[in-house]
């Protein structure tokens, strides 16, 4: 599942299974395209998580493929098509159970690290 | 494809907004339109990378699937053509096979027949205790038709026979009388020309007639002059008022009844038209169509016929107790009831001869199963589904039975003009099979279900593809199966036809009565006002067989006014009344009928009959005599020494006629089709009831074919007039009539001997494959002291076990069926010893032979090359 990679932490790659969170969040609150997802990500984990954009979108398919997602197009402020994704019912419901885990995981992993300081 | 082109396009689009909206952000942070895009490139990762992973998340469609099995078909079986071409051929032959028969079926047994509304159509007949299937008298049809009832119309119909002569060469022709509205009630309307009009049944008003569409076309060159002209049939001059339309279906032979024998094409029709005379004789012989009303019962139309019908009895013959039963038959009935059962078992014989296909190629998949056991297992270990393995493997059984369906369809074409001319006539009428529609969608059906199935079986028996040694060996075990399946069919398919072949031949030579070998044989039929005195008759019969008795190589000559062989009798019947009997109407249901044939005194020697008792004809007959067939004098006088039968007396057809005395007895005899009952017959002297129409038999003292033009001189010389149909042997005739059972031994045969070679290439296929791969044990045993007679004996014992399984299975089952189809056997039992074993004989030689190549392969093994194997 998840990659191992070596890198400096201020440069972390996503794990995959975090990125496809990330979107459900962001797509979670209004519909939005892609660009506006990657800058929305970087802006909220104030610049922390670079994304290598061209994988946003094999991500975005996919949630789209498992229903999670559904997809519009429309005008962007500046007039141009743009496609934009928002979360389905399912993809709702996903997002919730996947936010509990996340945060059950957390709450662990810092009970561990402070208890081990 | 558009589809896909369409969701490409948006991709790109959206990839493309992306790249675009970067470079804008980052001009606007102030870098120039080059560092801008390249800045933006190096954010984004390799294009073509990130598009190939949405390509690669796009839901699975199931096109791109089939496209891409189908094209791996077509690479694996490219480079294996000998594979592809075996189970091509194996599948067309099976398809094929089943595609032409089902054709004849559909336009036998399932196409709407040729009139308006067929299904409200049915033919009435008489029903009595002792005669359950009779024609009518004309007086029964008017009374059905002037009576009120559940029929919205009502037709009738009986034969007719036509000399044609006056223009041209004179031609006997069939013919028919019909209810003035007979093409108006089959919804069927004249071609050319005007319908029959109501008041030609008048008498004297009924010199009219329709001709065929096809006597139009080769008599009279399909001109517009015909209508009106004036021709002469059976001397007295008929015009022509119109041409029926060519697809006009009418019942032949004995289609519509038993009793009653159209000829096999009928090409005149003329209008009923009886005379008061008429209507003062009884005479059973009209066929009566009746159309029932759209929301009528049958039932009710039934005893209505019934009670009318015996209402009307009763004024004819007060006193008289006879209550008449109908039947009604659906028209279908009338031209399927006697095919359907034979038709539907060269069916079955064609599906079994798919089955046998399908398995061989089931067979086949699995020898490839298991040589590409490596490739499976590698391809399972890199991640192959086993449901994209299972969908590849039945797209490549389906292409393959697809390909074959197209030659098998291909076959069925082209056979289709063969199967008509193989088919009687009766089959004939119907059977129109340019390939039809529903054949192609048959074709297409067998095609998908066979290629799924052969497919399904190897793929779900091969658990574990992982395991490439598992896969071999259980493929082999599964083969012998196989074989023990496909022989079982093949067995099965072989002992039916050898029962077939058996009953065939019985009926060839069964004893009809009559010889067939060296007997020639021509009808003719004298008319005109030159044959209206009986002594012409008498003179011309007795004349003619003078002359040809004299004609060097003819041995005896005889005629007979009504062929035995014929399937049917076109001739008289009577009731024949012991001379006691006083009381027509009282005794007329209670005596046998018999088929009055009249005979030359030289026809007995010629026809070979036996005499019983007593003695044949004189040359000259002075008083009422007869000679009566045995079961006639049975019949008459059960329980009594046919010798005492001679000299008692009897009267034919009436009460008040004189009185016959018997002059001898003769031997049953049976029609072409000798399966079919042998009718009672009195014999009576030609110059006793002198028929115009009558057979000739000749016996010849050598090839009889060669003499047919000396004949024809002969009978051309008495009068030119005349018309002289083909010359034939009698074997043609009798061949002729067993015309059914004939068809469906060909096509049988042809099946089994198809389904017994695809067995035999399977066995050879299984035995060649494990020897293959026992080559190493073979070695061994082979250095350890083995004998090449020991290994020779060993793989064929081996490869003969299936074989000897299925044959057993496969006899089993085709007793039962045997059993099923009693009424198309004749002469033999289902267990026909005769038969049975020589199915088992040719099974295990050629089982032997497939296994023995392959054996003898083993055997001259060297066993050094085999161990390094």
């Amino acid at each position: 599942m998840a990659r191992h990679t070596e890198k400096a932490p201020g440069d972390a790659e996503l794990l995959q299974g975090t990125l496809d969170m990330l979107i459900l969040k962001v797509a979670a609150l209004r519909p939005i395209h892609g660009y506006a997802i990657v800058q929305r990500i970087q802006q909220i984990s104030r610049e922390a998580l670079q994304i290598r954009q061209g994988s946003l979108y094999p991500a975005l398919y996919r949630l789209e493929n498992q229903g999670l997602l559904k997809s519009d197009w429309g005008k962007t402020e500046t007039g141009r098509e743009a496609k934009y994704y928002s979360l389905t019912k399912a993809g709702r419901k996903h997002f919730e159970a996947e936010t509990a885990g996340w945060k059950r995981l957390c709450d662990a992993v810092s009970l561990v690290l402070e208890s081990a300081e | 494809m558009f589809k896909r082109r369409n969701w490409e396009a948006r991709m790109n689009k959206e990839l493309e907004f992306h790249l675009e909206s970067l470079i804008a952000d980052y001009k606007a942070q102030g870098l120039t339109q080059a560092q801008a895009e390249q800045q933006a490139r190096l954010d984004f990762g390799a294009m073509e990378l990130a598009k190939d992973e949405c390509r690669d998340q796009k839901p699975a469609n199931w096109l791109d699937n089939l496209t891409r099995d189908i094209r791996y078909t077509a690479r694996t079986l490219s480079r294996n053509p000998g594979f592809a071409i075996a189970a091509i051929l194996t599948f067309a032959l099976g398809i094929g096979a089943n595609t032409a028969i089902f054709s004849v079926v559909y336009a036998a047994l399932i196409k709407p027949l040729p009139y308006a509304i067929p299904d409200q159509i049915y033919s009435a007949e008489v029903a009595l205790p002792e005669r359950p299937s009779m024609p009518v008298p004309v007086q029964a049809f008017l009374e059905w038709r002037k009576s009120e009832t559940v029929f919205s119309a009502i037709a009738a119909l009986r034969p007719w026979e036509c000399s044609l002569s006056g223009d041209g060469e004179p031609e006997r022709l069939g013919g028919a009388k019909v209810s003035t509205n007979f093409f108006s009630f089959l919804g069927v309307p004249v071609a050319r020309g005007r319908d029959f009009a109501a008041a030609e049944e008048q008498p004297g008003n009924d010199r009219v007639i329709v001709i065929s569409d096809a006597l139009w076309r080769r008599r009279y060159g399909a001109g517009p002059a015909v209508i009106g002209k004036s021709i002469d049939i059976n001397g007295e001059s008929h015009q022509i008022i119109g041409v029926a339309a060519p697809s006009l279906l009418v019942p032949t032979g004995t289609l519509l009844n038993p009793i009653l024998a159209f000829a096999p094409r009928v090409d005149i029709w003329k209008p009923i038209a009886p005379t008061s005379r008429d209507l003062q004789n009884e005479s059973w012989d009209h066929g009566i169509f009746v159309r029932l009303r759209p929301d009528a019962r049958l039932e009710q139309g039934r005893q209505q016929f019934q009670s009318i019908l015996t209402a009307f009895y009763r004024t004819v013959a007060p006193g008289a107790s006879i209550t008449f039963k109908i039947n009604l038959l659906p028209v279908r009935e009338v031209y399927a009831g006697k095919l359907r059962l034979r038709l539907l078992f060269v069916l079955a014989a064609a599906a079994l001869l798919l089955l046998t296909a399908c398995t061989n190629i089931a067979n086949l998949f699995l020898a490839r199963l298991a040589s590409r056991s490596t490739e499976f297992a590698t391809r399972v270990a890199l991640g192959a589904g086993r449901a994209r393995l299972l969908s590849q493997t039945l797209t490549e059984t389906t292409v393959l039975a697809l390909a074959g369906a197209a030659f098998g369809i291909i076959l069925a074409t082209n056979s289709a003009a063969l199967l008509s001319k193989l088919a009687g006539e009766d089959l004939q009428l119907l059977a129109a099979p340019p390939l039809n529609l529903p054949a192609l969608l048959f074709a297409l059906f067998a095609a998908v279900v066979t290629g799924v199935a052969c497919g399904l079986f190897p793929a779900l028996h091969t658990p574990n593809m992982q395991d490439s040694a598992r896969i071999t060996g259980t493929s082999t075990r599964f083969r012998q199966v196989l074989i023990g399946v496909e022989m079982a069919l093949g067995t099965a398919l072989l002992a039916t036809t050898g029962l077939l072949i058996h009953s065939f031949v019985k009926v060839i030579n069964a004893d009809r009565g009559y010889q067939i070998e060296r007997i020639l044989s021509v009808d003719l039929s004298l008319f005109g006002p030159r044959y209206g005195p009986a002594a012409s008759r008498v003179a011309f019969y007795r004349d003619a067989t003078d002359n040809l008795r004299a004609i060097p190589g003819i041995t005896a000559a005889g005629a007979i006014s009504d062929s035995p062989a014929a399937n049917s009798s076109s001739g008289a019947s009577r009731t024949i009344f012991h001379p006691t009997d006083t009381d027509f109407q009282h005794t007329v249901f209670m005596r046998p009928v018999a088929m009055v044939r009249a005979v030359t005194s030289g026809y007995f020697a010629a026809s070979g009959t036996a005499l019983r008792a007593g003695r044949h004809f004189e040359s000259q007959e002075p008083a009422p005599t007869a000679l009566i067939s045995e079961s006639l004098a049975r019949n008459l006088w059960p329980n009594e020494p046919l010798p005492s039968v001679i000299g008692r007396g009897i009267r034919q057809g009436n009460v008040t006629g004189p009185v016959i005395t018997i002059a001898g007895v003769v031997e049953d005899v049976r029609p072409g089709a000798a399966d079919r009952e042998s009718p009672p017959v009195i014999y009576r002297p030609h110059s006793q009831w002198a028929s115009g129409p009558a057979t000739l038999f000749i016996r010849t003292a050598q090839d009889p074919a060669t003499l047919a033009p000396a004949v024809r001189e002969a009978i051309r010389g008495m009068d030119a007039n005349l018309p002289i149909p083909a010359i034939r042997t009698m074997r043609e005739i009798v061949l002729e009539s067993v015309s059914q059972r004939r068809f469906q031994l060909i096509l049988t045969s042809l099946f089994a001997l198809l389904a017994l070679l695809l067995g035999a290439i399977g066995v050879y296929g299984v035995v060649s494959y494990s020897v293959e791969c026992r080559t190493r044990e073979i070695g061994l045993r082979m250095a350890l002291g083995a004998m090449r007679a020991d290994i020779l004996r060993w793989i064929i014992s081996t490869g003969m076990k299936p074989v000897f399984i299925g044959l057993t299975v496969g006899l089993a089952a085709a007793i039962v069926m045997a059993r099923l189809l009693r009424s198309q056997l004749f002469g033999v039992t289902p267990t026909d010893p005769i038969s049975l074993g020589a199915v088992v004989l040719v099974l295990l030689a050629t089982s032997t032979l497939a296994c023995y190549l392959p054996a003898r392969r083993a055997a001259r093994l060297d066993p050094l090359t085999a161990l390094r194997h």
